[in-house]
């Protein structure tokens, strides 16, 4: 992913493939070959549906034999009545409804883990085939299709069968193509590396979990609708056997479920082995290698096949070092400077909040202005990460208001908190690991206060790459930049979002002094831009030399506030943190 | 429905619950204690099943006498497993991906070797039932229950009253505070998936004299396992032997009032139901 | 009994720590006082082990300990107090005390070691069959002061014991500390609350970005006010 333009040379060679396989039959391909064939294109069918959530998002779903299941018996059930092609959209859009369905029950689980998710969806397939069993829409001893009328497009209704098995390969990798080179993709992406993070730009991360859950259990519901046809005679034990999910996780897994194209090298390999080398030993030989080969290649390919192939691609060609065309102000796409108003752009009321009877938040009310830089210190645990916490809404408080720009903010999710205009940097910087810089920071501006489309978010984050110096870095991957490069790429981040409030959380933690000089002159840049800056910080000359105001906090509430210098002469800020024994060192 | 169908329903509900918590048992402990999800488990099962099968088969060895050669097998290969999995750092999620291949290997291995069609164990090893008034009880289904409940215990005792069980859990909680004060984490990793490999090999030798083995069969089991360990609490041994129960009887009742075919639902609806009422509970 | 040359720690890149030396005799109290982020739980957790060194030597007693596993560095009679406790929260109150004695040296004297930890807080005793996660923050420290003293340390490492805790029990909590001292054991206490660490301490040592920039006695330290520029950026 992350292509500067978009390239349609993909959708062009899938349409190709399509024309070229479609053609086959006129040829006279024997009918082995059509089977054959046919088989690799229904494994590539599923194991890219399976992509499009689990492999983008990082969301293992074992339920993919239940969306599948759905189309299959939805073909069984239908197939004597209606058009094929209908029994193909019905097979696909109940199996989308049920994705949904399960996605909205499913997602709601607090703090729900990946394996958590696998079993759920585990569980869906299970029960989903016991009740199809039980129930008239099987009844126990299987459907026969025999009844189904096709269309004979060649004359033969097999090559009929083959022609859409082919057309939902395409239709699915055409759409794993797409959706990974869209918004949609990119936000599972960053869902997939860290999802608070992802939410706190403003990936509105519930939606798009749903959204590619739907979407993948439509494409494995029409590859279903489609093999029910091929088989001919469906049964519950065939089609809901777990064997089917977890093959489509070796097939991604193996190709590289974070490419469009990855599930199709998997299937071709697993599939074509499995029907070429049949009966007696060859198979056994084919099933052993397929182990085996799963075995190493996620103890030595952990990003598939296709993660090989790019990695070999892009060593090969080195781009030469880009420079960028020096924009004429880094300032360009930022809300004009306003001068300090006094006008509160923020203001948090009586926040309250307790873990476990500890009190972290007090009873906490401030205001921020438009355009000022507030310091926020205090001694460690005083509460000063967790209020961060609560006004980027990834922490709900037990009590309290939050009013951000005259609006009523208090209920919102965290991106929605970032489209209104709330940013924020972390202590421990947390970019998303499998994104380049450059597109962590097209993140944020495509999802942030700004909402820029993809092209525009490419520029504004070229520029302010430039702006925080990592222009040199654009391509790396988080893990190849030091400390500091990372504490300026969530700056980055946080600006390119075109946030009115920027919460800068120990941003100088960790960096050495010279270091420490440059990202104080890039605080003042940004206070330049005209957003206002909630300054948390433990380096007291840097807080002395950027705040207009200080807010002192210590368990949980404020103790003192005021400018400054009179607020760190205040007797109460010193015991607290050089304690109350004799407080006069 | 009458009464004694009912009850002897229930008793063979107990049955099952005990045998699922029996191969449930070592799954828990890798999964809680090693983050591994080992599906593997269930290959190690088998691969116990068909050589209890092979050396206790007609005019072998004793069944129990096989037991000794099983369970330090086991334990070994237990011992290995983690050993590569540690050595790879394998996380949770590659571990289902990892583990899965191991399981496919060790199907055709069997398959190589016994061939694909199903093979029963024939021994004369406590055959017959008892009779408690209208009840059958049979004899192999009370001794791995007794098992299943006698292992469940000594492991939850194990895990609470010894050293090594506390130095475990401590791992657990806080592992570079544990190793401070001695706790040699790596060790103890390597111990605990030994006897969760030994005790796939004591499920296996009763999974072979209980049932008829057929390398597809391995799969069979996931599901239903999966569920009793998620329901029991991960790390929890009686939890397990409890969630094992409560499966097996509802199973079966299901079975009874409806028809056998149901029986599927059961487990993860159990399962579907807790979480949703207590989702911290997995 | 410990001493420090020359230590750098760095994370990645990032240096954290940049030549610090640092003498403790035997018997010794001393503490290791800074404002927040100056490196002083990256110095203790370097001193235990559980980071490991750049450059510099660990000596204890004399033996360079520098290569010693976590494991290794509890046989030599070193136990360590963390900042933030992290007790072992899933399990009661008296595991985590027995934890403190889990080397085989130690196991035959559990029970009166418990028995000292529980006069010594009593309230730990109704507590014994408690979840330490569940105790307030000042009953936990005293689990954690107490994990460490069931090890029977020689030296005895502690990081921010004033930590997230009310003022009143910080109070009580250096008491303990003093406690502790008087029976014999060396101290290096981690603290970001100078005037407590100070008022308990024979010898400090003040730890600002990364480095050492003042040591000596309390009174000395007082007297040159160089605590206030560490804190704050500008003298007292």
């Amino acid at each position: 992913m992350g292509a500067p333009r978009k390239n349609y040379a993909a959708p062009a060679g899938i349409g190709a493939a399509a024309l070229g396989f479609a053609a086959l039959p006129m040829f006279g391909a024997w009918p082995f070959a059509e089977s054959f064939l046919y088989l690799l294109f229904f494994w590539i069918a599923l194991a890219t549906s399976w992509t499009v959530l689990s492999g983008y998002s990082g969301y293992v779903s074992f339920g993919h034999g239940a969306f599948y299941g759905v189309g299959v018996y939805a073909t069984a059930n239908l197939g004597a009545h209606v058009p094929v092609w209908l029994c193909l959209l019905a097979g696909g859009l109940l199996a989308a409804c049920l994705g949904a369905a399960a996605g909205l029950v499913v997602f709601r689980v607090k703090r729900l883990r990946g394996e958590l998710f696998a079993l759920l969806t585990l569980a869906l397939a299970i029960v989903l085939g016991t009740v199809i069993l039980n129930t008239p829409i099987d009844g126990g001893p299987g459907i026969s299709l025999m009844a189904v009328h096709l269309p004979r497009i060649y004359n033969n209704a097999s090559s009929t069968v083959y022609l859409l098995g082919m057309l939902a390969a395409m239709a699915s990798l055409a759409a794993a193509w797409a959706v990974q080179n869209s918004r949609l993709g990119r936000g599972l992406f960053a869902i997939a590396d860290d999802e608070d993070a992802a939410e706190i730009l403003g990936v509105p991360t519930l939606r798009f979990k749903i959204a590619a859950l739907a979407l993948s259990a439509f494409l494995a519901g029409a590859a279903g609708s489609v093999h029910a046809l091929f088989v001919s005679y469906v049964t519950v034990g065939e089609t809901f056997s777990i064997t089917v999910p977890l093959f489509v996780l070796l097939m991604s897994v193996l190709g590289g479920a974070r490419r469009w194209y990855g599930p199709a090298i998997g299937a071709v390999f697993v599939a074509g082995l499995t029907n070429l080398l049949v009966g007696g030993d060859w198979a056994l030989a084919a099933r052993a290698l397929i182990g085996f080969t799963l075995i190493v290649a996620t103890l030595y390919l952990p990003e598939g096949v296709a993660g090989l192939i790019e990695h070999k691609f892009r060593a090969r060609e080195k781009p030469e070092p880009r420079r960028a065309p020096m924009p004429a102000s880094a300032n360009d796409n930022a809300p004009a400077p306003a001068p300090i108003s006094g006008a509160p752009l923020l203001r948090i009321e009586d926040i309250r909040l307790a873990f476990r009877g500890v009190r972290a938040l007090d009873g906490v009310t401030l205001d921020i202005r438009e355009g000022e830089i507030l310091g926020l210190v205090g001694p460690n645990g005083s509460g000063k990460s967790t209020l961060i916490n609560v006004i980027s809404g990834f922490y709900r408080p037990d009590a309290g208001s939050l009013v951000f720009a005259g609006e009523d903010a208090s209920g919102d999710e965290g991106h929605r908190r970032a489209r209104r205009g709330i940013a924020r940097t972390f202590q421990i910087p947390r970019p998303f690991r499998r994104l380049t810089v450059l597109e962590n920071v097209v993140v944020a501006g495509e999802f942030g206060a700004r909402g820029l489309d993809h092209a525009a978010a490419l520029a504004c984050a070229r520029e302010l790459l430039e702006f925080v110096g990592l222009a040199e870095r654009a391509d790396a991957l988080p893990a190849a930049i030091n400390l500091h490069q990372r504490k300026f790429l969530e700056l980055a981040r946080a600006l390119a979002s075109g946030a009115r409030l920027i919460m800068l959380d120990e941003v100088l933690a960790g960096l050495t002094p010279s270091e420490i000089t440059t990202a104080i002159a890039m605080v003042r840049k940004i206070r330049a831009t005209g957003a206002a800056i909630l300054f948390v910080e433990h380096n007291m000359r840097a807080v002395l030399a950027l705040a207009d105001r200080l807010i002192v906090l210590n368990q949980g509430k404020i103790i003192a506030q005021g400018g400054p210098r009179a607020v760190i002469s205040d007797p109460a800020v010193i015991s607290a943190y050089l304690g109350d024994d004799d407080a006069q060192p | 429905m009458s009464a004694t169908l009912l009850g002897q329903s229930v008793l063979s509900g107990i049955f099952s619950g005990c045998l699922y918590a029996l191969l449930g048992l070592g799954l828990t402990l890798s999964w809680r204690y090693l983050k591994i999800i080992n599906l593997a488990h269930f290959a190690f099962i088998f691969l116990a099943a068909y050589l209890t099968y092979q050396l206790a088969g007609p005019g072998g060895r004793p069944p129990w006498l096989v037991l000794l050669i099983v369970v330090p097998l086991f334990f070994a290969l237990g011992v290995a497993q983690q050993a590569l999995l540690d050595h790879f750092k394998v996380d949770e999620f590659a571990s289902i991906i990892v583990t899965f291949g191991m399981t496919i290997l060790a199907e055709v291995f069997i398959q190589w070797i016994w061939s694909a069609d199903f093979v029963r164990l024939e021994t004369q090893f406590l055959r017959g039932s008892f009779e408690v008034g209208a009840f059958f009880l049979p004899k192999q289904e009370m001794l791995m229950a007794g098992a299943s409940l006698a292992l469940c215990a000594a492991t939850a005792g194990f895990l609470r009253f010894t050293w090594t069980g506390k130095a475990l859990r401590a791992s657990l909680d806080n592992p570079p505070i544990a190793a401070s004060y001695g706790v040699p984490g790596q060790r103890l990793a390597l111990m605990t998936a030994g006897a969760a490999g030994a005790l796939a090999g004591v499920g296996g030798a009763f999974m072979a004299l209980l049932f008829t083995l057929a390398p597809s069969q391995i799969y069979t089991w996931f599901g239903v396992v999966l569920a009793t360990v998620m329901l029991g609490g991960l790390g929890s041994a009686m939890g397990v032997f409890a969630a094992g129960l409560l499966i097996g009887v509802c199973e079966a009742v299901t079975m009874a009032l409806t028809a056998p075919a149901w029986a599927p639902v059961v487990p993860f609806t159990l399962l579907i139901v807790i979480l949703v009422l207590w989702p911290e509970r997995v | 009994m410990l001493s420090l040359e020359k230590l750098d720690v760095s994370y990645g890149e990032a240096a954290a720590l940049t030549n610090v030396s640092l003498e403790l005799a035997d018997g010794e109290i001393a503490c290791v006082i800074g404002p927040n982020g100056a490196g002083k739980t990256t110095l203790v957790n370097a001193i235990a082990r559980l980071l490991p060194a750049r450059s510099g030597k660990i000596r204890i007693s004399g033996e360079d300990v520098s290569g010693l596993t976590p494991q290794q560095l509890a046989d030599r009679g070193v136990a360590l107090i963390p900042e933030g406790r992290r007790l072992f929260n899933t399990m009661s109150v008296e595991e985590n005390l027995e934890l403190g004695c889990y080397r085989a040296s130690l196991r035959s004297g559990r029970a009166q070691s418990l028995d000292e930890i529980y006069t010594m807080f009593p309230i730990l005793r109704d507590r014994r069959a408690q979840k330490a996660g569940t105790l307030s923050g000042g009953q936990q420290q005293m689990v954690a002061i107490g994990r460490a003293l069931m090890a029977r340390p020689r030296l005895l490492l502690i990081d921010e014991p004033s930590l997230g805790l009310a003022p009143v029990v910080i109070t009580q909590v250096f008491e303990t500390i003093k406690a502790i001292h008087a029976r014999g054991v060396t101290i290096l206490l981690i603290e970001q609350n100078a005037a407590k660490a100070l008022a308990v301490s024979q010898r400090a040592y003040v730890l600002d970005c990364g480095a050492i920039v003042a040591q000596g006695s309390p009174a000395e330290l007082r007297a040159r006010g160089g605590i206030n520029e560490a804190y704050f950026g500008h003298g007292g």
